[in-house]
């Protein structure tokens, strides 16, 4: 079965399985390694992507399920050659140990201050919490989440 | 090459064309999804946010043979207020229930369980017929849905009809649907009592957990102040999600400071039927199911 979806802005035709994950098509077919698998059951949230400006776990949503929607992964999160400063924050806090949660963790972010450019500590967690982090123990990573709303908001736009 | 993902034996290579002796059927309109269950005699898996059929298929996708996938479906994804009721379609998300105005404010219960369930990418995704579906004993809609005596209109080929929410589950992930049969909407009626409720949902983290135990209260009074109905209905404690009628009868026009707290919660911890499980012992959930309706009535003692 043919699907037609746009992925970080470009338009792509794939032939999908009914099985085929969004997760499969975006690592396997489409080469973008950034998402991870992680437990494959919706818990881990290393496969969270942006869909119709909504936050899914890509392992569980069909391939099929995105046909004429719109993903974002973290691969389309950079403007040309610059991170974007969620990215950044996360570099600059140290936010990253092992590096396999992040490109969720970061999605997740993202989706959170696209929604709420002021949150509260409270609220960061709540957004995060579809992110498991084994490493870092997630102060650093509510540091970093912190420090982009603040560069974010006082640049008064978001370039993503 | 391609490395196939852990523990999945046989997953067919990911593209492909040669997938044409099952079907995926999505259609778009009742009509057309009426058509289909008619139409087609082999087995149908119905999918709706797939937060659960697609975690506990995923060991053995490839069983899964013929698909009917409900998303395209907008006429399920309405939330309709009337005057004396207000319908929510079976297709609307946790996250849109989570975010309404109109929704927290007519029925918070409801609305807490909905902000309540998994995580941002589960509630995205994972929808209220879904939930109900499922039949889980553990679906955290359930209660809120019992305690605002919710109806359920259900369609099929012959026609259609409508059951009281508190009549539809049978057993744990078992309920009266027959094959066929397609959850429409959730019929939930308004009236113009004043409501005191409470949603308490225990689990061993906050987030992306099922419920070890929940409870639902729902409180209407009347005009001199005193209890006109009650509703107390408790989750993940017996095969189906429970109302505790002998503790509402107990309440019932009682002033709401005199409730005897004790009282109800001694009925709604011997009413229940634990099982032990890796989410707690039948023990503990008695306990905890103590707590929490004296916790609960506090609650709306106070609001």
């Amino acid at each position: 079965m043919k699907i037609n979806l746009t992925v970080n802005g470009e338009k792509r035709e794939v032939e999908v399985k009914p099985q085929t994950r969004l997760l499969d098509l975006l690592r396997e077919d489409l080469d973008l390694t950034g998402t991870k698998e992680g437990c494959g059951k919706g818990e881990c949230g290393a496969c969270t992507v942006i869909m119709n400006n909504e936050l899914v776990a890509s392992c569980l949503v069909l391939a099929i399920q995105a046909d004429q929607s719109e993903i974002i992964t973290i691969e389309g999160l950079n403007c040309q050659d610059e991170l974007h400063p969620i990215q950044k924050a996360f570099i600059n806090k140290g936010a990253v140990q092992c590096g396999f949660c992040i490109p969720g963790m970061i999605m997740s972010s993202k989706q959170l201050l696209d929604e709420n450019i002021n949150p509260t500590e409270a609220e960061i967690k709540r957004g995060l919490s579809g992110n498991i982090c084994r490493c870092t123990g997630y102060v650093k990573i509510i540091d970093a989440v912190k420090e982009a709303a603040h560069k974010m908001k006082s640049r008064g736009e978001d370039d993503d | 090459m391609k490395k196939q993902s852990k523990g999945v034996k046989d997953r067919p290579r990911i593209s492909g064309k040669d997938f044409n002796q099952y079907k995926y059927f999505r259609p778009k309109s009742k009509k057309e999804l009426i058509r289909i269950i008619n139409g087609f005699q082999e087995d149908l898996t119905i999918i709706a946010g797939g937060t659960d059929l697609l975690v506990a298929n995923y060991q053995k996708l490839y069983e899964i043979k013929n698909w009917l996938d409900l998303n395209l479906l907008d006429e399920l994804k309405n939330i309709k207020m009337f005057d004396d009721k207000v319908e929510i379609g079976s297709m609307v998300t946790h996250q849109r229930l989570s975010k309404l105005d109109q929704i927290k404010e007519l029925f918070p219960v409801l609305h807490q369980a909905a902000a309540d369930v998994g995580s941002p990418q589960i509630r995205s995704r994972g929808t209220i017929g879904g939930n109900i579906v499922t039949s889980s004993p553990a679906g955290d809609l359930l209660p809120p849905l019992l305690i605002y005596d919710a109806k359920l209109k259900i369609i099929s080929g012959e026609g259609s009809r409508v059951v009281d929410a508190n009549e539809f589950f049978t057993g744990p992930k078992k309920n009266i649907l027959k094959k066929g049969e397609i959850l429409e909407k959730i019929i939930i009626p308004l009236k113009e009592d004043i409501y005191k409720g409470a949603w308490i949902k225990v689990g061993k983290r906050k987030a992306l957990i099922i419920s070890s135990i929940s409870l639902a209260l729902n409180l209407s009074m009347d005009r001199s102040n005193l209890i006109k109905k009650a509703r107390i209905c408790i989750g993940s404690a017996a095969p189906v999600p429970l109302r505790i009628k002998t503790a509402e009868q107990a309440i019932l026009k009682e002033e709401l400071t005199k409730i005897n707290i004790e009282e109800v919660a001694q009925i709604v911890s011997e009413k229940i039927s634990p099982i032990d499980d890796i989410r707690g012992t039948a023990k503990y959930r008695r306990q905890v199911a103590l707590n929490i309706t004296r916790k609960a009535l506090s609650e709306v003692m106070n609001q």
